[in-house]
């Protein structure tokens, strides 16, 4: 009956994190180098929806340009489960605004939007 | 279009078949998932929070601190898992809270039994009928 | 007994509301289980309580005077937030759980005009800027902003010609954004302190920008607590 609260080592994340901060704590945990770089041109991809994501769907499909490598974390759709023995890569990446929205102004050709990503959500492009 | 593909009124709830991909991706989406969404101008408004808001939120982090849950369990359970209805429904602060509520029960800190006797006593206690 | 005269929203008869009950009892049950202590909310309530906008004005202020400190606010949020002596750590050793330890500034130029939000909940840099407003949390900015973002600007006063771009960073992970916009006009041989009192938070956000004479948010109505929280 206590199953549940058993798996689950609540003083896990203070172990690790303390004096260092979060995601400073899963720094060096995705196994390898970032996959993509500053500039790399990228794709958001359509993986299905299912109970939950933090990739927005107004993104899905998109093309945009790889603005800032940020730092290694779990996935959103793991660390919302509490699974944090894997990390990846993430990336704010950059889009047109014309290229996000069919009605954007030609007027405001200039804007833009850019928002953050896991490594398994983008592709080259 | 084939009858295959038109919704026809549910009488206890839709045949297999009658949700096409799009009708789908409708029902899967996250509720927090609202970018780009229509909406219209209204007037933008400050709000003083509630004491029991300001509790809860408090609550929340130092289950979160104490390593009960992280934020992103918080936010799922919180934004996502209480289903689009509660979402646009529920003041700000009450999802907090019964996400709270909510991971209590699910890593058996507290049983359902528990939480429901608790929120009684505390009514009685404060007079509420 | 709870009536409240000349406040038209307080509750009749009921002492407490059902969401004050709820909030009560898991409370004391957590405490109770032995998940946190009492302590532990006093602690972290009185962290939440002392913290709102003004390091993060202070951070633009001290940047708009100090090249050096304006370089180091780009490369690292977090260790230039020391300086206004915000320590992202705290209270917890290793940040607060929902605004993590990850900050970033977002440099305005002549061309370019940032903007936040975030679209999937309310994702904001409290350690530095306090609470959020209630207009930044609920689903129509949200909707909207990224979308329609001169629309929405131009609702807070504020228009941009087109050739400022117009760059909405929409914060949806662990990272946390302030807006650093351009040091305005008229502010000439300032201090510190004058500058830091024009950084507002509606500054901060990037739905307004800094102007000589206006130290305070945009005037919007409010919309009083029945027992209003101090935050």
């Amino acid at each position: 009956m206590a199953k549940n609260k058993e798996h689950h080592d609540r003083g896990h994340h203070a172990a690790i994190a303390t004096g260092k901060g979060d995601p400073q704590c899963f720094k060096g945990k995705a196994g390898g180098p970032p996959k993509f770089k500053v500039g790399d041109q990228v794709r958001i991809k359509d993986l299905p929806d299912v109970f939950y994501t933090r990739t927005q769907v107004y993104t899905r499909g998109a093309v945009g340009k790889v603005a800032v490598v940020t730092h290694e974390s779990p996935a959103p759709e793991d660390e919302a489960w509490d699974h944090t023995d894997h990390s990846e890569w993430f990336y704010i990446v950059r889009f047109r605004q014309k290229d996000l929205w069919p009605e954007y102004p030609d007027a405001f050709a200039k804007d833009t939007l850019q928002t953050e990503f896991s490594e398994r959500w983008l592709e080259p492009a | 279009m084939t009858s295959r593909n038109t919704l026809k009124p549910p009488r206890h709830a839709p045949y297999p078949d009658a949700l096409d991909h799009k009708l789908f991706r409708q029902w899967m989406r996250t509720p927090h998932d609202v970018g780009g969404e229509t909406d219209v101008p209204i007037p933008w408004e400050e709000t003083e929070d509630e004491q029991w808001g300001a509790r809860a939120y408090v609550t929340c982090e130092c289950l979160a601190w104490r390593g009960v849950w992280c934020a992103e369990e918080r936010r799922r359970k919180q934004n996502v898992d209480l289903g689009n209805a509660m979402y646009l429904g529920l003041p700000y602060y009450g999802r907090w809270l019964l996400a709270a509520a909510r991971i209590l029960v699910d890593r058996d800190h507290v049983t359902l039994t528990e939480l429901i006797n608790k929120i009684d006593e505390v009514k009685k206690r404060h007079g509420k009928k | 007994m709870a009536e409240k005269h000349g406040h038209k929203h307080a509750p009749m008869v009921e002492e407490i509301s059902d969401f004050e009950a709820l909030e009560i009892a898991v409370r004391e049950l957590a405490i109770e289980k032995g998940l946190f202590t009492a302590e532990d909310h006093r602690k972290f309530t009185e962290f939440a309580e002392h913290i709102g906008p003004t390091p993060a004005g202070r951070l633009v202020a001290k940047a708009w005077l100090d090249p050096k400190y304006k370089k180091l606010c780009l490369e690292d949020g977090i260790k230039a937030s020391l300086a206004v002596g915000v320590d992202w750590l705290k209270p917890t050793g290793f940040g607060t759980p929902s605004d993590y330890t990850d900050l970033r500034v977002l440099e305005d130029t002549p061309t370019l005009h940032h903007v936040v939000v975030c679209t999937l909940c309310s994702c904001y840099p409290r350690p530095i800027l306090g609470f959020q407003p209630e207009w930044y949390r609920i689903p129509n900015y949200r909707r909207r902003l990224v979308r329609w973002p001169r629309q929405v600007l131009a609702e807070f006063g504020l228009v941009l010609p087109p050739e400022v771009e117009v760059r909405v960073e929409d914060s949806n992970q662990k990272c946390r954004f302030i807006v650093m916009p351009m040091r305005p006009a008229g502010t000439e041989g300032w201090t510190e302190d004058q500058l830091t009192e024009i950084m507002t938070r509606d500054c901060l956000i990037g739905v307004t920008l800094p102007k000589p004479g206006t130290t305070t948010n945009l005037k919007l109505p409010l919309h009083r607590a029945v027992n209003p929280a101090h935050h």
